[in-house]
């Protein structure tokens, strides 16, 4: 009965988890009918886990979970989060194009390439009201008489033989 | 090596339209016969109408010649114009909104003016005269970018 008893206690924690086979469980029952001693230490075990399911289970309809889920789920979110550099570096990796070195030099040939034209585009040129049409005018035959029109948008080179010909009326 | 020279010449054939573009410039040159003979302004004239009028006391303006030229850098076009008078215009330089352009005219194999004028996108230069016969020859001039 000693040697009984030796054995069911050690599987005795099992199957008050329930955690054994059929063949154990059978085992175990057959000796609880017998054994007072592994009687009180099966009841002990009830009476301690009922001490403590009791206040577990306020403590955790207290617990406000869904508070707890969302900590988690930011944690998640934060862990996931990468700075654009390391986008950058994850995407060049990932893409085979850019491993290969050629690009360097082509795209710094264009870089030089767009520094330079760029600023040809954007250059700011006086307004065209502003500027000189007439580089420079002279006729070894004739008198030349030059005047703009009053929007500016018409330049006359006005050539005459002399005071009797035909001249500007305004 | 191979792959740096291809992408090299890739990239400055993108470049060649744009270089091209800028070697062109397209110029207009109008001859206008004034006269007195009617009193009808030509339709295609109604950009200098204003200064046409203002220039004499003429009542008829006839386009007589309108004709579109791709000046190229450093060469010379020659086209005639009215009565024995012709017209040679060389593009001498140009940016982005202007061309720079010297203008003779000759007649009778004679330079009768010598000038440089700029040329800019919606202005127009008159060479007006000499005196024809009882009419007028203006020649206006201008460029499109």
């Amino acid at each position: 009965m000693k040697d009984s008893c030796s054995v069911v206690s050690r599987l005795l924690e099992k199957y008050f988890d329930r955690e054994m086979t059929d063949e154990e469980r059978s085992l175990v029952e057959a000796h609880l009918l017998d054994c007072q001693a592994c009687q009180d230490r099966l009841r002990s075990m009830e009476e301690l886990r009922d001490l403590v399911k009791a206040p577990v289970e306020e403590a955790v309809q207290n617990e406000d979970f869904q508070w707890i889920w969302q900590k988690i789920e930011r944690g998640i979110r934060l862990e996931e989060r990468h700075t654009f550099w390391e986008t950058l570096q994850a995407w060049l990796q990932i893409s085979p194009l850019f491993q290969r070195k050629v690009w360097i030099p082509a795209v710094a040939a264009m870089t030089i390439i767009l520094l330079i034209t760029i600023p040809l585009f954007f250059k700011k040129t006086p307004s065209l009201l502003d500027q000189s049409v007439i580089e420079y005018v002279e006729s070894q035959t004739h008198n030349v008489m030059i005047y703009e029109s009053e929007n500016k948008k018409v330049t006359v080179i006005w050539l005459f033989e002399g005071p009797a010909e035909e001249t500007p009326s305004s | 090596m191979r792959k740096i020279i291809s992408l090299t010449t890739f990239f400055l054939i993108l470049l060649i339209p744009i270089s091209v573009a800028f070697a062109q410039v397209q110029t207009r040159i109008r001859v206008i016969e004034a006269s007195n003979v009617g009193s009808s302004i030509d339709p295609s004239l109604r950009d200098v109408q204003s200064e046409l009028k203002s220039l004499s006391n003429f009542t008829s303006y006839r386009l007589l010649k309108d004709e579109n030229l791709s000046l190229s850098l450093n060469r010379a076009v020659d086209i005639p114009v009215h009565k024995g008078r012709s017209l040679e215009i060389t593009l001498i330089s140009q940016r982005k909104d202007m061309a720079e352009c010297r203008v003779k005219i000759k007649s009778e194999g004679t330079d009768i003016l010598n000038t440089q004028v700029r040329l800019f996108s919606g202005r127009t230069v008159l060479i007006v005269g000499p005196k024809h016969g009882e009419g007028l020859a203006i020649i206006a001039l201008s460029a499109r970018f």
